[in-house]
């Protein structure tokens, strides 16, 4: 076996007791963490580039499967990582979060995402998903001062804990049916099932995506999303919105275009309303919200809603297309969180009336804001536009014209509340206040987030040729 | 006689229901986490009898059971003391009274 292809995960799991030594090491200043954290990171993505190119091989008994997939949404983890991990010394020093804490807890649980999307197996990928899930339940609770962190901490446990038991029991059934926990196996068990089996495979089918489905805030499982996502310290909700919503889609892709395509009938008209349901829901909540952290969340279920897009035209065309979605959408959000964390390192930033006059007191955040929210919005020529137009175009050429329709309706929907942040910042005034000056680590992941939003929108064929490169089926 | 296998299942799926339908009712956050665990061991009940039934040469079931068992315990010690942290800060686990995060 080639252990060079599993050392992504031995460096994070590395990196994960190594900062616990290098937290207790630094008694005065936190920043040995931070560099650690940052090193670490890096090199776990050098490992995971270096290894790209490298054959589909399946690893410890086919419970790990290296591929291009796997290796595409470990780039996307890890990248998410690092930004978190810049964009959040300073809010963790001034909020009163313990660092050292943090960062292991937030590397395990992007070692627990790396192996969701690595897995083809039902034990990995419960087990990824776990360690995924409870560090985050710790990490939404970090500001132990803050009441609200407290609750969002509590419902994202037990809403996380009896969403995975559904799952879990999907999976017994559809072990039950298949006789396996081997996506591939389990592919291949499909066509001998009769009766009494197809019954416990459609029951295990309907479980696992009520599981999945809340672990993605797909409409009608959305609404804990807004609280957790809003009581969380924000570094933790940029995480969480980012990374651990793309694992659940990697999970998703994995167990739907491995173990169910013959399936793809039956669920793809399931995932298509859900869909439908998931951005419109998001995008109506999104309007009627005045905390930052809260429409951003509502934001994030609509997104979500466009992913699933992908997902439901059931093409390897609309999978391509939604891991381009997802991949600048993780950047274009680390990116705005990054503003929220700046602002509120400097003043309280709940409300999103307190972006009021940010053109003036500090006019670079305010430009690379409006630059993330015209990307998220979809505005031509940045990479959120690009993602929608693969989508729409997946989903016309799937023949399902409607789908496209909804998407592109509504992003022009969403546009409505992206463009009361950008009004805030540059129409209304307000005294003049003190100028506020960003550090150097925000300021990289400012200037990385906006650089990739505009660039993978102007230029975004190397992007696209690398994900429509990419085989969902091993 | 060997005991049938819809019976277990049976009985796993009146478990599992159970456990469901009271974590959607119960207000007590602990009592929450002990319908998380009746779910659970419905799972780890169906496992079981799968790998008894359908495949005995085969130990995936059983590995798999030890597997969810192990997290379950990991889940409730964190789901504990997540709950600790909040009874000591306004002296009542009663979810419907957690309102300030709401629409």
């Amino acid at each position: 076996m080639d252990l060079m292809l599993i050392l992504p995960e031995f460096i994070l799991a590395g990196l994960g007791l190594i900062l616990i030594g290098v937290d207790l090491a630094a008694r005065q200043s936190k920043r040995p963490v931070v560099i650690v954290g940052v090193l670490g990171t890096i090199a776990a993505l050098a490992a995971v580039v270096a290894n790209y190119g490298q054959e589909p091989t399946d690893l410890w008994g086919m419970q790990l499967r290296h591929d291009p997939f796997a290796s595409f949404f470990k780039i996307v983890f890890l990248i998410i990582l690092g930004l978190v991990f810049l964009s959040s010394g300073e809010y963790l020093r001034k909020h009163r979060v313990r660092t050292g804490e943090f960062y292991v807890l937030i590397t395990l649980a992007t070692l627990g995402a790396i192996l969701m999307a690595g897995s083809l197996d039902f034990i990995t990928i419960f087990l990824g998903l776990e360690l995924l899930a409870l560090p985050s339940y710790v990490l939404a609770g970090m500001r132990k001062n803050d009441i609200r962190s407290h609750e969002a901490s509590i419902k994202f446990l037990l809403i996380g804990a009896v969403s995975s038991a559904i799952m879990l029991f999907g999976i017994s059934l559809l072990y039950g049916a298949a006789g396996t926990t081997n996506l591939q196996a389990i592919a291949e068990s499909i066509p001998s099932l009769a009766g009494g089996q197809l019954a416990l495979l459609s029951a295990a089918g309907l479980f696992l995506l009520v599981g999945l489905g809340v672990k993605v805030a797909a409409f009608p499982l959305h609404m804990w999303a807004p609280d957790v996502y809003d009581g969380s310290p924000t570094p933790v909700s940029a995480f969480l919105i980012t990374a651990s919503e793309a694992a659940g889609f990697a999970v998703l892709l994995r167990i739907l275009f491995v173990a169910l395509p013959q399936l793809a009938e039956d669920w793809q008209i399931v995932l298509a309303l859900v869909a439908l349901a998931t951005m419109t829901f998001g995008n109506i909540g999104a309007l009627a919200q005045h905390r930052v952290k809260r429409m951003l969340a509502y934001s994030a279920v609509a997104q979500a809603g466009y992913v699933l897009v992908g997902l439901a035209i059931a093409t390897p065309a609309g999978a391509s297309a939604m891991l381009f979605y997802l991949f600048v959408y993780a950047i274009m959000t680390i990116g705005a969180f990054g503003v929220v964390i700046f602002l509120s390192n400097h003043v309280p930033a709940d409300e999103i009336k307190d972006f009021i006059g940010l053109a003036q007191r500090s006019p670079g955040v305010a430009l690379a804001m409006t630059i993330l929210m015209l990307s998220l919005a979809g505005i031509p020529p940045t990479a959120g536009f690009f993602g929608k137009f693969l989508l729409f175009r997946a989903a016309v050429d799937a023949g399902l014209v409607w789908m496209g329709a909804a998407v592109v309706l509504n992003s022009v929907l969403s546009v409505a509340y992206y463009f009361r942040i950008i009004r805030n910042m540059y129409l209304r005034e307000r005294e003049p206040g003190t100028r506020l000056a960003a550090g150097i680590p925000i300021t990289v992941v400012l200037v990385l987030a906006v650089i990739s939003s505009v660039l993978f929108g102007v230029f975004p064929e190397p992007l696209v040729g690398i994900v429509s490169a990419i085989s969902f089926t091993p | 006689m060997e005991l049938p296998l819809t019976y277990v299942l049976g009985f796993s799926a009146l478990l599992f229901g159970i456990g469901l339908f009271g974590a959607l009712t119960v207000s007590n956050a602990i009592r929450i986490l002990m319908c998380v665990e009746i779910m659970l061991n419905a799972v780890n009940i169906n496992l079981i009898a799968f790998g008894r039934y359908l495949t005995p040469e085969a130990a995936t079931g059983q590995v798999f059971t030890l597997f969810v068992m192990t997290v379950a315990a990991a889940e409730v010690a964190i789901g504990l003391a997540i709950i600790l942290m909040i009874s000591r800060r306004r002296d009542s686990i009663d979810i419907n009274k957690m309102n300030l995060l709401k629409w």
